[in-house]
């Protein structure tokens, strides 16, 4: 399926059932959403790791909820498997579609500006970098033993002053590889937005209101 | 008002994913946190005690790159990225990014991207605050607690944004300030 319509799909049910209190709907979503990842072979450990961590969540809103709260059992379950439709309905999206898909797909099909996009995958697969440069400001700091935690200015402030630096270099990279912003642009690779997808989209946001509004528990 | 360059798109997504890397180290925080408040049915607080630290890409995105809807896309590309690193909530993390990019943005707005002080960061933590509780209200069940437990959740959160997105934003933008890397961005 087109990424850009899959996203937009997958953000409004999600937004929708946040809203709405069908536990029913919420079980059919559970189950779609596992026969699909079960399709497109998702490794039994992501799986594993998608359901405990929700499932410890879940529960504890719950028993928050029963403790301090006057919610319905009714809406409890609601609630408890809303949790999962967030969880396994993302993943669909996520396990199925790669940034660099995705940004193709914006940019052709959504019309979001091209600066954007490449704007985005550019600092996007600096995600190394970063994560090493965050070890290496704590480790020079631990050198003049000075400690950085999460609430210190001092990190963010190293932090900051690289990306800065970063994103000077980077947008200077791209200019000099012929990169203009307003310039129109062609694509090498299509990605493609098919009647299919548009009916898939339809059809599904179809039930998904169907399901909520007969009267289902 | 000034245009989005894709200089300013980089500078906002790496800030993101900083912040998210960052966040990431703390991870273990906020799971014992939630743990150890289980089982008094706390485990709300623990969520709204570091909501802060999740909405801080915002109020810094909006004061560091000023130009109009910066706060929101800083917390918009930031769930982005958490969505395709592993962030299991996936594509609703889309939604709370939006909402807490909103929240902050809202901030900034009401000053009309004219003024960046205190009042500026005081008023977005005020704004992200309120938005987001909004959203919990209906999304995670807030509305079915018994009122004065609810006080004490939104009293809560409002404690954690304005440290985080007040106070800590308020020191690293000083930092900032005196290293004179604000400046010409003031004059933009």
């Amino acid at each position: 399926m087109n990424p850009s319509l899959k996203l937009a799909l997958v953000v409004l049910i999600a937004l929708e059932i946040s809203f709405t209190q069908v536990w029913t709907v919420n079980v059919a979503l559970i189950v779609i959403s596992l026969v699909i990842l079960g399709l497109n072979r998702i490794h039994i450990r992501t799986l594993v790791w998608l359901t405990v961590v929700p499932l410890f969540f879940a529960s504890a809103l719950i028993w928050s909820l029963m403790l301090r709260g006057n919610a319905t059992p009714h809406f409890l379950i609601v609630l408890f498997t809303r949790m999962f439709v967030y969880v396994y309905l993302g993943a669909t999206f996520t396990q199925t579609t790669v940034p660099l898909e995705l940004t193709r797909s914006l940019e052709q099909n959504a019309k979001l500006p091209a600066k954007f996009a490449y704007g985005f995958l550019a600092a996007f697969n600096l995600f190394p970098k970063i994560k090493a440069e965050v070890a290496t400001v704590h480790a020079a700091a631990m050198m003049r033993g000075q400690v950085l935690h999460f609430w210190s200015p001092q990190l963010y402030f190293k932090v900051i002053l690289t990306a800065m630096n970063w994103s000077d270099q980077l947008a200077s990279a791209m200019m000099s590889h012929g990169f203009v912003e307003w310039a129109p642009r062609t694509y090498a690779i299509n990605v493609p937005l098919r009647t299919r997808d548009w009916v898939i989209f339809g059809a599904s946001l179809l039930l998904v209101q169907i399901g909520l509004f007969i009267g289902l528990p | 008002m000034k245009q989005w360059h894709v200089r300013d798109i980089i500078l906002v997504t790496i800030l993101a994913i900083f912040m998210g890397v960052i966040f990431w180290v703390t991870g273990p925080v906020y799971t014992v946190l939630a743990a150890a408040l289980t089982p008094f049915g706390l485990q709300p607080m623990a969520n709204d005690m570091l909501l802060g630290l999740w909405c801080m890409a915002g109020p810094l995105a909006g004061f560091i790159i000023r130009i109009a809807g910066a706060a929101t896309l800083g917390e918009l590309l930031g769930s982005i990225v958490e969505m395709f690193l592993g962030g299991m909530w996936g594509a609703s993390t889309l939604i709370s990014g939006i909402v807490q990019g909103v929240g902050a943005e809202l901030g900034f707005a009401f000053t009309g991207y004219k003024r960046y002080n205190w009042m500026t960061l005081v008023l977005s933590a005020l704004t992200t605050t309120l938005v987001t509780f909004g959203w919990d209200f209906f999304r995670s069940g807030y509305n079915k607690y018994q009122f004065g437990f609810m006080m004490l959740l939104l009293l809560t959160r409002f404690v954690s944004v304005f440290i985080f997105g007040g106070v800590l934003t308020k020191l690293i933008t000083n930092l900032l300030g005196r290293a004179h890397v604000l400046s010409p961005r003031i004059r933009a």
